[in-house]
């Protein structure tokens, strides 16, 4: 029951490829451990928590000034590396010769429960100096592990999905009971693991909690071959999926990312709260032009989404509205078997209820999607092509007769977002990229042409395969003008087709212009720099829009 | 100080080069007389008139580009004389045969370390301290990042990485020479007991090493149409230049993994598509490379091989030598 046996745990994830090793290995590790370890494994697995007790550079500062070591050196090291925690871990195996000390046998629970968040209430020389006894006590094997939950960036290519395959398969329970379980906060302790492999389902327990969420794919082609009127139509908003729940008269906000952010839209908890009903809606959480009854941009919510318990004047800068487009449950009765037409049916039902006979006017802040009906799959298109006007990234397309199972179940549901937007652009400057991409330049700056300049527009660094940026990594050290830091400029030769989903006008950007995510699409060779867009083009596609 | 010419060794086109003896160390295209510190073919080329290189590294480099080459062979410590320079080769301990290369003139002392390392390999000679005046050395692994582990503890993952998997055929990626050939030695001293096979090319080498007096445990030289059971919890080693492309359609089951210094970081560990990686290396680590400067006594180092800013830099600010730049 030690922190080595999580150690060896990681080892054993991070280097293995099948998902079969994985759920195995997993389930090996619950076998043979504490409830309460067990527990915040689960935890640190799901990536519930990143909380960072120190910095990646508070770290290196500290290691430099420990060990004599001088601070250039370690950035040069994570120059090659790209993990403040590894870089130090490493570092760490030339000190080992200096260790006299006993080696500490710590559990997860210890290391994680006290140790570690006991770290804030000492003053800076003495939490120094804990660190210091960690790293000097700890066995070798443990201190990527311990630097990186120190740092915060403990991650593992172990998804919730994983987890709770290997609990089911562990406990030989349903993993949509077990998903179910897994939801929303998790706290680590003997209990919430005892509750999670507990062979007795309980319904009660599982009141606050919201449903696993159903999940649209790509769209296929074989749809186009069904009759278009086995299938609802909705706009695709682009905001928040949210379970709006309310159980036994309380009232729970549920993001897709299992948190409850009850507390950072209290208007919508107040309103929605005086509503008789019991229910679980599934829909979306956006900011509302009111005026002109359109979404808003995503990034007007992203100035909600982390705030906790808003000013009155930020509700009332950025007001919200919830727009459901399912319902789950309701007074009690899971209705998620029930076919989505007939499902509509309720919501609209309990929707015009509640309108009619509630006091305070909830239209203000929670509203029903409104469908579209479009004639034939060319009329679709039509539709598809006009979303843009209204804010939203393209259809959602539904089968009428599915039941509400939960992931990304194939064959029910699917996104038909509208085609991307493209612009070519010059390549101009360069940066090492970190984590898995170290060592290599994998951060790109895009320029378009105004006049003779090159004018840089936007930054993308994904798009391009492996074998792409190991090509362009060489080019790149060829080709390069000037050094900054870790930035390079490049001679303009590189054409790329740079796709991204808005454009909109930035007073912050010399451009003038900004864009909503930037990726490559294609790496133009057949392209001369003369080839590539202007920005006069990117003001056009604007215009279009607008 | 002398200007770059007057220096006995100074690059060329790229190639180290002395030009009092009118010869080249590891030339990269063909010249009159070349000095090859090792049998890697990074640091051969075809079309020399003539070789110079220890007995060991002759016989190998005949095993691998045939006997249509003329070598010229010394003992490690035996000193030759080109135009007045005395030159001599010994061990550096990176493979079988592998030498630093000693030019004496003037009573000026030069060393060439060649690929070197200072950790235990039982398959060829132990790297041998040699006090210089001026050192050019190799710095691959030249960051202090780079700790190499002992090599009993990385054969003892390997052992224990193949007998945790007995239904899979565990590939094990090396360089065919030298590193393939320490692998087995350390290997066989360890827990797995199960079969060995080895790709052509690492057979090849394995004989070599066998007729050149050093114990390598027998291996199964690997056939295409071995049966898929018969390998089952058995290790197979082959040259990395195979990972990519379908050799690999011709087994099933398997669980893949690369032996190379570079494995100790986490992010090349991912991106190199292994499932696995074994930090284990025939160069000097970070402090190997620090011990071999300060035990040589130089005044003067060069380094070469790898990106050699850092280690210099720490240098300059640590110790009193001097550590000069080639320019290319």
């Amino acid at each position: 029951m030690s922190l080595k046996n999580f150690s060896e745990l990681f080892v054993d994830l991070d280097s293995s490829n099948s998902t079969h090793n994985k759920i195995e290995v997993l389930k090996n590790y619950f076998l043979s451990n504490d409830p309460i370890d067990n527990s915040w494994a689960i935890y640190l697995l799901t990536g519930k928590s990143n909380r960072r007790f120190i910095s990646g550079r508070y770290l290196k500062n500290l290691f430099s000034q420990i060990y004599k070591y001088p601070e250039w050196l370690i950035d040069t090291c994570y120059l090659k590396v790209g993990d403040s925690a590894e870089v130090i871990t490493l570092l760490l195996k030339n000190k080992s010769t200096s260790r006299k000390k006993k080696l500490s046998n710590i559990s997860l629970n210890e290391l994680l429960s006290k140790t570690i968040p006991d770290l804030s209430k000492l003053n800076e020389e003495e939490k120094n100096f804990k660190i210091k006894n960690m790293w000097e006590t700890l066995p070798e094997d443990n201190h990527l592990i311990f630097n990186k939950i120190l740092t915060g960036t403990f991650r593992v290519g172990v998804s919730i999905g994983l987890i709770t395959k290997s609990i089911s398969k562990l406990i030989n329970i349903d993993e949509e009971i077990i998903s179910h379980r897994l939801m929303g906060n998790f706290e680590p302790s003997i209990d919430s693991y005892k509750f999670l492999v507990n062979k007795n389902i309980n319904l009660q327990e599982l009141n606050s909690k919201p449903f696993p969420f159903l999940l649209a794919n790509t769209i296929e082609d074989k749809i186009f071959k069904h009759s278009i009127n086995d299938f609802q139509f909705e706009w695709k908003y682009d905001g928040i999926r949210m379970q709006l729940i309310k159980r036994s008269g309380n009232f729970s906000l549920w993001t897709r990312g299992q948190e409850l952010v009850n507390e950072s839209f209290p208007e919508l908890v107040e309103k929605m709260s005086h509503i008789k009903d019991d229910f679980v809606l599934d829909g979306e959480l956006l900011v509302w032009n009111f005026k002109e009854q359109i979404a808003c941009d995503f990034s007007l919510l992203q100035k909600r989404i982390n705030r906790k318990s808003p000013t009155r004047s930020i509700q009332i800068k950025y007001p919200i509205i919830f727009i459901a487009y399912d319902i789950l449950e309701i007074n009690g009765r899971d209705i998620r078997e029930v076919k989505l037409e007939n499902r509509r049916i309720e919501l609209e039902k309990y929707f015009s209820k509640w309108q009619n006979k509630t006091d305070n006017n909830i239209s203000e802040i929670f509203k029903i999607c409104d469908l579209i009906f479009p004639k034939d799959w060319p009329d679709a298109l039509i539709y598809r092509e006009k979303s843009r006007e209204n804010n939203t990234e393209g259809l959602i397309i539904k089968t009428k007769t599915s039941i509400y199972s939960s992931g990304r179940k194939k064959g029910i549901w699917w996104k038909y977002k509208v085609d991307p937007m493209q612009l070519d652009a010059v390549l101009i400057y360069a940066k090492g990229g970190s984590g898995k991409r170290a060592g290599l330049y994998t951060d790109y700056s895009f320029a378009l042409w105004k006049d003779q300049e090159l004018i840089k527009f936007a930054s993308a660094y994904s798009g391009l395969t492996n074998i792409e940026i190991k090509e362009l990594d060489k080019w790149i050290r060829k080709n390069t003008i000037e050094k900054f830091g870790p930035v390079r400029s490049l001679r303009p030769e590189m054409v790329f087709e740079i796709s991204f989903e808005k454009i909109q006008i930035s007073k912050r950007h010399k451009s003038g212009i900004a864009v909503r995510f930037p990726r490559i699409t294609k790496w133009r060779k057949d392209k001369k720099i003369n080839d590539a867009d202007s920005l006069e083009n990117a003001y056009e596609l604007m215009k279009k829009i607008l | 100080m002398k200007t770059k010419q007057e220096y006995l060794i100074r690059y060329k086109d790229g190639n180290l080069y002395c030009e009092l003896a009118d010869i080249w160390i590891d030339p990269s295209k063909p010249v009159k007389k070349a000095l090859i510190t090792h049998a890697h073919f990074d640091h051969f080329t075809f079309g020399c008139e003539e070789y110079i290189s220890t007995k060991e590294t002759a016989i190998l480099l005949k095993e691998r580009v045939g006997d249509n080459i003329k070598i010229k062979t010394f003992e490690y410590g035996e000193e030759f004389k080109i135009n007045g320079i005395n030159i001599s080769f010994h061990p550096s301990g990176h493979i079988l045969g592998s030498s630093q290369i000693r030019f004496i003139f003037a009573e000026e002392k030069w060393l060439i370390s060649g690929d070197f390392k200072l950790q235990k390999d039982e398959t060829c000679k132990q790297y041998e301290i040699v006090k210089t005046d001026y050192l050019i050395s190799e710095c691959t692994f030249g960051l202090p990042i780079f700790k190499w582990d002992e090599s009993k503890k990385i054969a003892n993952d390997i052992s224990k990485w193949i007998t945790n998997s007995p239904e899979k055929t565990s590939l094990l990626f090396c360089y065919s020479l030298g590193k393939a050939q320490r692998l087995l030695n350390e290997i066989s001293q360890t827990n797995f007991k199960g079969n060995i096979y080895s790709h052509g090319s690492i057979h090849k080498m394995n004989n070599s090493y066998k007729k050149l007096g050093i114990d390598i445990k027998d291996t199964i030289k690997i056939e295409n149409k071995k049966k898929i059971d018969e390998l089952k919890g058995s290790l197979i080693l082959l040259p990395p230049s195979l990972s990519k492309g379908s050799y690999l359609k011709n087994f099933k089951n398997i669980q893949t993994a690369f032996a190379s210094g570079w494995m100790s970081i986490r992010a090349l560990r991912k991106r190199s598509g292994y499932d696995k990686g074994f930090p284990i290396s025939d160069h000097a680590d970070w402090d190997g490379i620090l011990e071999v400067v300060k035990k040589s006594e130089a005044k003067n180092v060069f380094f070469h091989h790898g990106d050699s800013q850092a280690l210099t830099k720490f240098l300059v600010e640590k110790d009193s030598i001097n550590v000069l730049f080639f320019g290319k």
